[in-house]
């Protein structure tokens, strides 16, 4: 029931204070992290889509928003470069075999590590230390071992009889094989970790029940093990595979990216391009392929990752 | 043409970058405000007292320091020379040290972020170009034509790389000339001259071109007898080095005149299989030695021939090296042309005094660097037998306690050389040119690209390299470039 005054009995209202208009509280609470997002992410995202299509240099002297636009000359000149397409392959390679070498190898242990046994706490702060060592280091180690004098040609001496002195890192079919070593030392703990996580979380049941039919342990580990763990081993090769990719300091410290480019990696290429010729808007191009390429690769296998519910 | 021809020529061509320098400083200083000629009589000895003088009075007592960043292993060149300069001004100097293949990057890092960080450094002189595209270096052209005494260059003999654009931009304080070192005592043995003789129809002696060179390595490499031919660089950073000269020596500039490649042609490619030939008579650390490790390799006395820098003829002098006094030294090999000797001894590398313009006092450091390399203090710095630099100046080379740290003999091979030394190539981007021929000869000595191969390729990234930074002024400077090769090789090559 509503009561009807007459106008005049109304009481003389105040007109309505003009407030701000109010942000709904959602948008309130997420408006500075996206903020943060846009400021750290698409300012410098949108900063190298502009570098690409100039050649600037910081030490030309001019500011890189007055670079000269030369359209997608950079594009145009990487395809010719020699030097970016094997250093796009060779990096490619490392990361298959290095990536591969170290899955192997930390199933491998991985399985081993299943079941308790005594010491095995020890033997895995053992086994992870490599990944613990900084990484200028590891790759100091490797050089001395392969030098042409190091322990690596030294074992070999005794083997064969006779004196062996290989020159490894100057040769450039065999170059790679230390930093592949290298690599593969210091990373396979960490993928190691993240396979044993993955196999330990396993539901046992099926496993026990696959025991009790008489199903062979390969077939076990292939039908069963693997599948199950799938989700957590896509996601152990997608981050040793994109760390991978971006491999630098044992290169810098064995090889230089020699000899002759022999070694040159992406990480490489760009440090040289960026940091020793400054030639920021040709690298900001191979940067942006680089990147376009790697969301390439890892679609199908987030999609892997998907289809096995991760 | 005779060495005293020679000598001429080349005072004439310092002069005419001095000159050339002078003339466009008279437009940026007041007219009448220095005197210079008034100065030079007697000027010359007295100039380190005299840039003392004027940076004691340009601080006038205010708490200044100076900081230079130099090449790790120069501090014993550049310190005495620092601690006389502060006990003279009161000016403090500091040092920042950074790996010797660094250096220049460094300089050009601090173009990008100006810091401030320091006021003089010590580039390598063939970055001086890049440097000044940069920004980074001083002019020095005013602060010459208000404190260098007339005739300061005149008894320098490489001071090629202190100009870019005809400008004075730094002051070379390394006699960087390439030189070639052989066992003497090994070219006098009898049976070995016999053997050679019957093989060659010529005893063993100091060769005067690559092929003779070759021969040597060739000769000596005996790798069963633990006996090596040679302990030449084919590192990456240095292997360029012995293919320009080589390439030099067959008659040839890297570029045409309008600056397209034509170091891929018949001669570059003979010159690069005979580089990679030559590879087969090193000793098996050739490849991935450095700098020091060759000093220490060539030392152990079992490789017949080298080539090295004045710094590695300290090393070899000195106590840890079994091969001092038994050396024979010469300018780099040449190469016949036309029938006559082309002899074109490189200078390739060098360490330059420069002001950087992020500097707080460029006016007192640049009376440091006058201070540094005048006459007197360059013997003080050139003495130190553990650094770098060596003699660049007509005293040095009368100085009783460089003589001993260097050997008359050498001297004598090192003046020779120094002063009629072909430049680097002072162009800018000639870091960029210089590594992708570095990468490719590597590839071609490693047997992963054919020489032709190898060259090809440079020269497509040269053009690349030529295009973007700009042709017209690339070919500016270098048709300067070309005008002050030494006159003798100028005329000789195509």
């Amino acid at each position: 029931m509503s009561t009807i005054y007459p106008e005049s009995l109304m009481p003389e209202l105040a007109p309505p204070e003009s407030r701000p208009p109010r942000l709904p509280l959602g948008i309130a609470l997420i408006l500075p992290a996206q903020l943060t997002l846009l400021l750290v992410v698409l300012a410098p995202t949108l900063i190298i889509l502009w570098l690409c299509v100039t050649d600037w240099q910081p030490t030309s002297g001019t500011a890189w928003h007055a670079a000269e636009y030369i359209g997608f000359y950079n594009f145009q000149d990487l395809f010719y470069d020699r030097r970016f397409t094997d250093a796009l392959l060779r990096t490619i390679l490392v990361v298959l075999v290095c990536v591969g070498l170290e899955f192997l190898i930390a199933l491998g242990l991985a399985l081993l590590f299943l079941d308790d046994w005594p010491w095995r706490r020890l033997a895995i702060g053992v086994l992870i230390l490599p990944m613990m060592v900084i990484p200028v280091d590891a790759a100091n180690a490797f050089f001395m071992l392969f030098n042409d004098h190091g322990p690596v040609n030294h074992v070999i001496t005794i083997v064969l009889g006779r004196p062996f002195t290989y020159a490894w890192l100057a040769d450039p079919d065999w170059a790679l094989v230390p930093i592949v070593l290298a690599e593969v030392w210091q990373w396979t703990p960490l993928m190691f970790l993240l396979v044993l996580a993955g196999l330990t979380n396993l539901p046992r049941n099926q496993v026990r029940a696959a025991v009790s039919l008489g199903a062979s342990p390969a077939r076990i580990l292939f039908r069963i093990m693997l599948p199950l763990a799938a989700p957590v081993l896509i996601l152990a090769l997608l981050i040793r595979g994109i760390e991978t990719f971006k491999i630098f300091d044992s290169i810098y410290i064995l090889t230089r990216g020699g000899p002759g480019a022999a070694t040159e990696s992406l990480s490489i290429f760009m440090y040289n391009g960026a940091f020793v010729y400054f030639r920021i808007g040709y690298i900001a191009a191979a940067a942006l392929l680089v990147l376009v390429a790697v969301i390439l690769f890892c679609i199908p296998l987030d999609r892997l990752r998907r289809r096995h519910g991760g | 043409m005779s060495q005293r021809k020679s000598d001429v020529t080349n005072r004439k061509r310092r002069r005419f970058l001095q000159a050339g320098a002078a003339a466009t400083a008279a437009f940026a200083v007041a007219p009448g405000a220095f005197n210079r000629e008034a100065r030079a009589a007697g000027a010359l000895e007295n100039v380190h007292n005299d840039a003392a003088a004027a940076a004691k009075k340009l601080a006038g007592g205010r708490p200044v320091t100076l900081k230079i960043l130099e090449p790790s292993g120069s501090l014993g060149n550049v310190k005495p020379v620092a601690e006389r300069f502060t006990a003279a001004t009161g000016i403090n100097v500091e040092f920042i040290e950074v790996p010797l293949g660094e250096i220049n990057q460094k300089v050009l890092l601090e173009a990008v972020s100006k810091s401030g960080a320091f006021d003089i450094a010590l580039p390598a002189t063939f970055g001086i170009p890049d440097l000044v595209e940069a920004g980074i270096l001083v002019n020095l052209d005013q602060y010459a034509q208000k404190y260098e005494p007339a005739g300061f260059g005149d008894d320098s003999l490489y001071a090629t790389g202190d100009f870019y654009k005809g400008s004075r931009y730094g002051y070379q304080t390394d006699g960087d000339t390439y030189l070639a070192f052989y066992r003497k005592d090994w070219l006098a043995d009898k049976e070995e001259n016999k053997r050679f003789s019957d093989k060659h129809g010529r005893p063993l002696a100091v060769p005067e071109t690559w092929e003779e060179f070759d021969a040597l390595l060739a000769h000596f490499h005996r790798p069963d007898q633990g006996k090596f031919g040679g302990a030449l660089f084919r590192t990456q950073y240095f292997i360029a080095w012995e293919f320009w000269s080589r390439y030099h020596a067959k008659g040839f500039y890297p570029f045409d005149g309008d600056l397209n490649p034509q170091i891929n042609n018949e001669a570059g490619i003979k010159a690069l299989e005979e580089l990679v030939a030559a590879s087969k008579h090193l000793y098996p650390g050739a490849r991935t030695n450095g700098l020091f490790e060759n000093f220490e390799a060539y030392g152990q006395g079992d490789k017949f021939a080298n080539v090295g820098w004045g710094g590695t003829q300290k090393y070899l002098n000195g106590p840890k090296s079994k091969v001092a006094g038994k050396l024979a030294f010469g300018p780099l090999p040449g190469g016949k042309v036309n029938n006559k000797l082309l002899k074109t001894p490189y200078f390739n590398w060098g360490w330059n005094y420069v002001v950087t313009t992020t500097s707080k006092e460029p006016e007192i450091a640049y009376l440091f660097t006058l201070y540094a390399t005048s006459p007197v203090l360059s013997t003080i710095a050139v003495r130190d037998a553990g650094g770098y630099f060596d003699p660049f100046r007509e005293a040095h080379y009368k100085d009783p306690e460089i003589i001993k740290v260097y050997t008359p003999e050498f001297l004598k091979a090192h003046h020779a050389s120094l002063k009629d030394s072909i430049p680097d190539l002072y162009l800018k981007g000639q870091g960029e040119y210089f590594d992708e021929l570095r990468v490719n000869l590597t590839a071609a000595d490693v047997g992963k690209k054919t020489p032709k191969q190898a060259l090809d390729d440079t020269a497509a990234a040269w053009q690349r390299i030529t295009r973007r930074l700009g042709k017209r002024s690339q070919v500016v400077q270098w048709q300067f470039l070309k005008s002050i090769y030494p006159d003798d090789v100028r005329t000789a090559l195509v």
